[in-house]
């Protein structure tokens, strides 16, 4: 077995329509196929696919909890929950951070595209108020508190799903 | 951050009180080919109407229903659309009126809150609520896709496609922060489990013991097999009444009170915040924790705690009037779907302090019996079986569990688990080392329904009237 662990996979087919990526998810073959929209989280996963890491904060000062500088939010939404208005859109530059929480998948459920066995991990970064769930490449034993970075699956590479974010141990 | 406005938390103030009469249920197997979806509900309905002492005849009983709340986890796995219509027909009910309730694992609990609704609010004076689940039109691995769409399909799903690896993180996190023995998580699949072999409903029963749970295959690291519910079919009823039809229909009703809370679907996404105080708690009892807190990075609920179970609770008690829940309650019910999420509660509805969660396991009071001093636990755990040892058939679970202690406030485990003939009914021989897990008198009991990673929690107390 490697000691990188590696994807299953490949692309995801997309629709571009206006500015939003529509994800093919197909179920039962060509006909059977979802739709699936990421709507104004297209920046997201396009960021992904260009080695980018783009998170939401929300800016209005009338916001009761965020108060004009509200922490980043990630994954991100469109729209903050405590003042309803649209956020706006923040590069965490150098993404790293450290692990909050893991487990070692050996085994997953039907379909899964992560080969196993392989490290989940729950990322605390800096500036960010949420904790990101995400996947590590390294196979070798980790704790509570190592530190990593993010890591894309970008161009050819990319499978236009959440799996372009990765981390690596630092 | 999270902060309420004083509006968020009032305390729910039904028109009129609720009782629970009488419960149902089936058999639990991971495979039931032998009866159909609807065949198995009839089971659990005939079950409550005939079994449960009532004064009327069954089909008197039934001549009293206003309305059903109907219970199931996921149309991926019955796969079948308004699967209440054909249930409804099935039982005879047309055409009263009935809901379908979906909250993922506390699908059950939720169907009993809607179902107490239409009694507290004078709808209905009779209301039949209803759960159920066909785990085994799929292979277990393609259910274990199916049951982690319940984690968000944009961010986490792809990430295990196996719920209990998103559970997994918790157990280690919490384990992190309160320095917990695994053995004590292994102690909890050994009780219910154990537990289990005195029910004839149990899907898994069996005598483990603590090294045999530790040495057992590892689903997602630090959870091992043992420590984890499996799919599951079955059905499990419950009948709500007003309090007036209630002592028409038995000497013994036990008045019931619900309440529920909710939180994301993310766990990273729960933002921290204080912790909502139950009646016997107080800030300065928690300033330990809050400093304990900051030196790990830690924050309330964060990974290690279920802040819809707490929300749950901080209602349900002020409404039945819990002052101390280790002094007033007699047994309890968890959702311990995985160890992990049974030991994690215990701080949620206070059955002990947060951060002591391992030492109240520790001190056998959640058992029948406390292995250390061998008098009667304060608040047993999961004498039903649990969802580890007994069932977790997703929509029945919550029904199923307030069942269980609807019976033992009643008395009754003897009648529903130790009669010979109850094994039989399901193919199975009452074993000879049978024992009553009969709790002496209890007056109190709680049941905890819960889903996703504490996406949605219900709070059932029940009381002996």
């Amino acid at each position: 077995m490697n000691d990188r662990v590696t994807l299953r996979t490949s692309p995801s087919k997309i629709d571009v329509v206006n500015a939003a990526w529509v994800l093919h998810f197909p179920r039962f073959g060509e006909e059977g196929t979802h739709y699936h929209t990421y709507g104004q989280l297209t920046p997201y996963f396009k960021g992904l696919t260009e080695g980018h890491l783009l998170a939401t904060r929300c800016t209005n000062p009338r916001c009761p909890i965020g108060k004009g500088k509200g922490e980043l939010w990630l994954p991100p939404r469109a729209d903050c929950p405590d003042c309803h208005q649209p956020m706006v859109w923040e590069e965490v530059r150098d993404p790293h951070g450290y692990i909050y929480a893991y487990t070692y998948v050996e085994r997953g459920g039907t379909g899964l595209e992560i080969e196993c066995p392989y490290y989940q991990i729950d990322v605390k970064m800096e500036g960010v108020g949420t904790i990101v769930k995400s996947y590590l490449l390294d196979r070798r034993p980790i704790r509570i508190g190592d530190k990593v970075r993010a890591r894309f699956r970008t161009g050819e590479n990319a499978t236009h799903t959440c799996l372009d974010l990765c981390f690596e141990l630092m | 951050m999270i902060e309420f406005a004083p509006g968020n938390l009032r305390v729910p103030k039904w028109t009129r009180p609720v009782f629970m009469v009488a419960a149902g249920t089936t058999d639990y197997r991971k495979r039931y080919p032998e009866k159909k979806l609807e065949e198995l509900c009839m089971m659990a309905f005939r079950m409550l109407l005939e079994e449960n002492d009532l004064k009327l005849d069954p089909l008197e009983v039934k001549g009293l229903i206003n309305f059903a709340s109907y219970g199931e986890f996921a149309d991926h796995f019955q796969d079948q659309l308004l699967c209440e219509a054909k249930v409804h027909d099935y039982l005879g009910l047309d055409l009263l009126p009935n809901v379908g309730i979906k909250t993922g694992g506390a699908t059950g609990g939720s169907a009993l809150l809607v179902g107490a609704n239409t009694i507290a609010s004078g709808m209905s004076d009779c209301t039949l609520v209803l759960g159920w689940e066909r785990m085994d039109e799929v292979k277990t691995w393609t259910g274990n896709y199916y049951i982690s769409s319940a984690a968000c399909k944009d961010f986490e799903t792809r990430l295990a496609r196996n719920y209990a690896s998103y559970y997994a993180p918790m157990a280690r996190r919490f384990q992190e922060m309160y320095h917990v023995d695994e053995r004590v998580r292994a102690a909890i699949a050994v009780k219910n489990r154990g537990y289990a072999c005195h029910s004839p409903f149990a899907q898994q029963p069996g005598r483990h013991t603590i090294e045999e749970v530790l040495k057992g295959d590892i689903v997602s690291d630090p959870l091992r097999f043992l420590e984890c519910c499996a799919m599951s079919v079955g059905s499990a009823s419950a009948l709500l009444c007003s309090e007036e039809l209630a002592f028409k229909l038995t000497d013994h009703p036990v008045r019931f009170y619900i309440a529920s809370g909710s939180h994301t679907l993310r766990a990273g996404d729960r933002r921290p915040m204080r912790i909502p105080l139950l009646p016997h708690e107080t800030e300065e009892g928690y300033r330990w924790l809050y400093e304990e807190m900051k030196k790990q990075d830690g924050r309330w609920p964060g990974f290690e705690s279920f802040g819809a179970t707490r929300f749950a609770a901080y209602m349900v008690y002020r409404m039945a009037g819990i002052h101390v829940p280790i002094e007033d309650l007699d047994l309890v019910e968890t959702h311990d779907a995985f160890t992990i999420s049974d030991l994690q509660t215990y701080g949620d509805v206070g059955l002990t302090l947060y951060g002591r969660e391992q030492d109240y396991v520790t001190s056998g009071e959640c058992y029948l019996k406390n292995p250390h001093s061998g008098r009667p636990g304060k608040c047993p755990a999961n004498l039903s079986g649990g969802l580890l040892g007994t069932m977790h058939a997703v929509g029945a679970t919550g029904i199923f569990q307030c069942g269980e202690v609807l019976w033992q406030l009643q008395n009754k485990y003897d009648k529903f688990h130790g009669d010979p003939a109850m094994w039989t009914r399901f193919g199975k021989k009452k074993p000879a080392d049978w024992e009553s897990l009969q709790v002496r008198n209890p007056r109190r009991g709680l049941a905890i329904s819960h889903a996703g990673v504490g996406s949605h929690v219900t709070c059932a107390v029940l009381e002996k009237v």
